[in-house]
């Protein structure tokens, strides 16, 4: 089962100008519902950036679009940025937030990584709720009314473009075999001259970028962030649940998982309210049993088919 | 000159000593033998000079420069390359990349090299096989000829015979013995002595974190202190 790039590459611009159009012809529901896709596809991605491939679980990765998107709001609010500009702001913030946070933490193992980047994301909530003066504390930071909405369209799906076609360069070069090898064995790669400690750092920082962008983008969007709304941690959970239902360290493993539990979210959300959380913790239970490598994963394993998919 | 001098190390895990102030001198282009009991040290030994443990007292230097206190990654750069008693190869990664993944510079020639060495040890046919679906003889060449990929000017082989069939030791014995014909050091622990006879100029015995004797195989095979630490008094 091997197609050829021609036919992958012309399927891909398909999809891509059909996404493209979209706004002109789709609902305002439509419309809305793809940014948030686009959105999930950026952070899912991004996750799998840094936990998929060097196999340390970020559990605070939501801090980076909290970080971004409080970012881009002081930014277009206080400052008068444009919001494009300042989305890229959000992200260069993140980023030096992963560099900061980066130094020290990578230098833990697995577990305990995971905990500190637990705590990270308190600790940036609680700062931000702090300092009423920058960020509006508690009550929250209202943004000048604009409706963007089918420009941010384009820009987070250029996000969602630009995070899966750098996580394929990742995974076909030697960067990102680099990477893997963290994850499947830290001391061994460390011992065949791998610096470990800097790959780490580098995928962290790529993880972040992300998440900040789309965090301004969403904090403009909405017109309207308290650190409740773009701290939880819920944000996190649903990152890594699409990446490991979709496929970790693969490439459109966090694609596939985006969109297939936005959609599955959506329908049970308006059906089924109050069990919407179950769902998400019955799908954890299952992937983890079932699937521990995810739908790509499994196809990947049985099929024998590239890492690339 | 010495290319590697391992001088008074000394390693304890909690009240246990591992290594107690061991030296040794290893000279370029020769093959050395690291033998003694189980538990006698020599994986610390090599831990301390790859830099996955650091060491408490003494030094360790390298073409004359001090390597103690450096990261795994930073020694292995420096030219020094090992292999695991319990092999450590990455089983997620195919064959080949096993071995791409630790060159540098251009990717065709990495690739081109890493299907020699593959071919060397007859393996060319699954270099594109998972290395975790490999069996355990297998794994074990993909991780020999991974340390050849980075080529160190040390090599340090923790039981490179073990779990070999006997063909294939042969044929990997006279890699090990080229490999000193092009002037690269070796240090191998093995506990099969026709291996270490046949191939080494000149063996340590550990006994307890203690070196208790040097030199050819030959002599130290009749010494009193290694028959006593091998098979008691």
């Amino acid at each position: 089962m091997r197609l050829s790039p021609a036919v992958v590459l012309s399927g891909l611009a398909l999809v891509l100008g059909a996404l493209a159009l979209y706004p002109f012809v789709g609902t305002g529901y439509g419309v809305r519902a793809m940014l948030q896709v686009f959105m999930w596809i950026a952070l899912a991605g991004s996750w799998n950036l840094i936990s998929g491939l060097t196999g340390y679980v970020s559990f605070g990765h939501v801090a980076f679009f909290g970080a971004g998107a409080y970012t881009g709001a002081i930014l277009v609010a206080s400052a008068g940025w444009s919001w494009p500009v300042a989305a890229l702001a959000g992200g260069v913030a993140a980023a030096l937030l992963a560099l900061l946070i980066g130094y020290p933490c990578l230098r833990l193992k697995g577990p305990y990584f995971a905990i500190a980047m637990l705590g990270l994301n308190e600790v940036l909530r609680a700062l931000v709720s702090y300092f009423e003066g920058l960020t509006g504390g508690g009550n929250g930071l209202s943004l000048p009314t604009l409706d963007a909405t089918r420009a941010i369209y384009y820009v987070m799906g250029g996000l969602a473009v630009a995070v899966t076609a750098m996580t394929y360069a990742i995974i076909t070069s030697r960067f990102g075999l680099r990477l893997m090898t963290i994850r499947e064995d830290e001391i061994a790669a460390e011992a065949m001259g791998i610096d470990t400690f800097h790959h780490k750092l580098a995928a962290f920082l790529l993880s972040a970028v992300g998440p900040g962008i789309a965090g301004a983008l969403t904090a403009r969007d909405q017109g309207y962030i308290e650190p409740i709304s773009v701290f939880p941690l819920a944000i996190t959970v649903t990152m890594i649940v699409m990446v490991l239902f979709g496929g970790k360290g693969t490439v459109w493993g966090p694609v596939l998982g985006a969109a297939a539990l936005f959609v599955i979210q959506e329908i049970v959300w308006a059906r089924y309210p109050y069990v919407h959380p179950l769902l998400f913790g019955a799908i954890i239970v299952a992937v983890v049993l079932l699937m521990p490598r995810g739908v790509l994963g499994l196809l990947q394993l049985k099929y024998r088919l590239p890492r690339t998919i | 000159m010495a290319v590697l001098a391992v001088d008074g190390v000394k390693k304890s895990f909690g009240g246990v000593t591992a290594v107690n102030g061991v030296s040794i001198a290893l000279e370029a282009g020769r093959i050395y033998g690291l033998i003694g009991p189980n538990g006698s040290g020599k994986t610390t030994l090599f831990n301390c000079i790859t830099g996955l443990e650091r060491i408490d007292a003494g030094r360790v230097r390298f073409k004359d420069e001090r390597i103690d206190g450096l990261r795994p990654s930073q020694v292995a750069r420096r030219g020094i390359g090992r292999t695991f008693q319990m092999i450590r190869v990455f089983p997620e990664l195919t064959a080949l990349e096993n071995l791409l993944v630790v060159t540098r510079g251009p990717r065709p020639q990495a690739e081109r090299r890493g299907r020699e060495l593959l071919q060397f040890v007859k393996l060319e046919r699954l270099a594109d096989e998972y290395a975790g679906n490999l069996s355990y003889g297998q794994q074990k060449l993909v991780e020999f000829v991974r340390v050849l990929m980075t080529d160190p000017a040390l090599i340090l082989l923790d039981e490179p015979a073990a779990g070999v069939n006997r063909t294939l030791l042969n044929d990997l014995l006279a890699a090990v013995a080229r490999l000193r014909d092009e002037g690269r050091t070796i240090l191998l622990v093995e506990h099969d002595m026709k291996v270490v006879m046949g191939l080494c100029e000149t063996v340590f015995v550990l006994d307890h974190g203690d070196k208790i004797a040097e030199g050819p195989p030959g002599i130290i095979q009749a010494d009193e202190r290694v028959i006593e630490a091998y098979f008691g008094r």
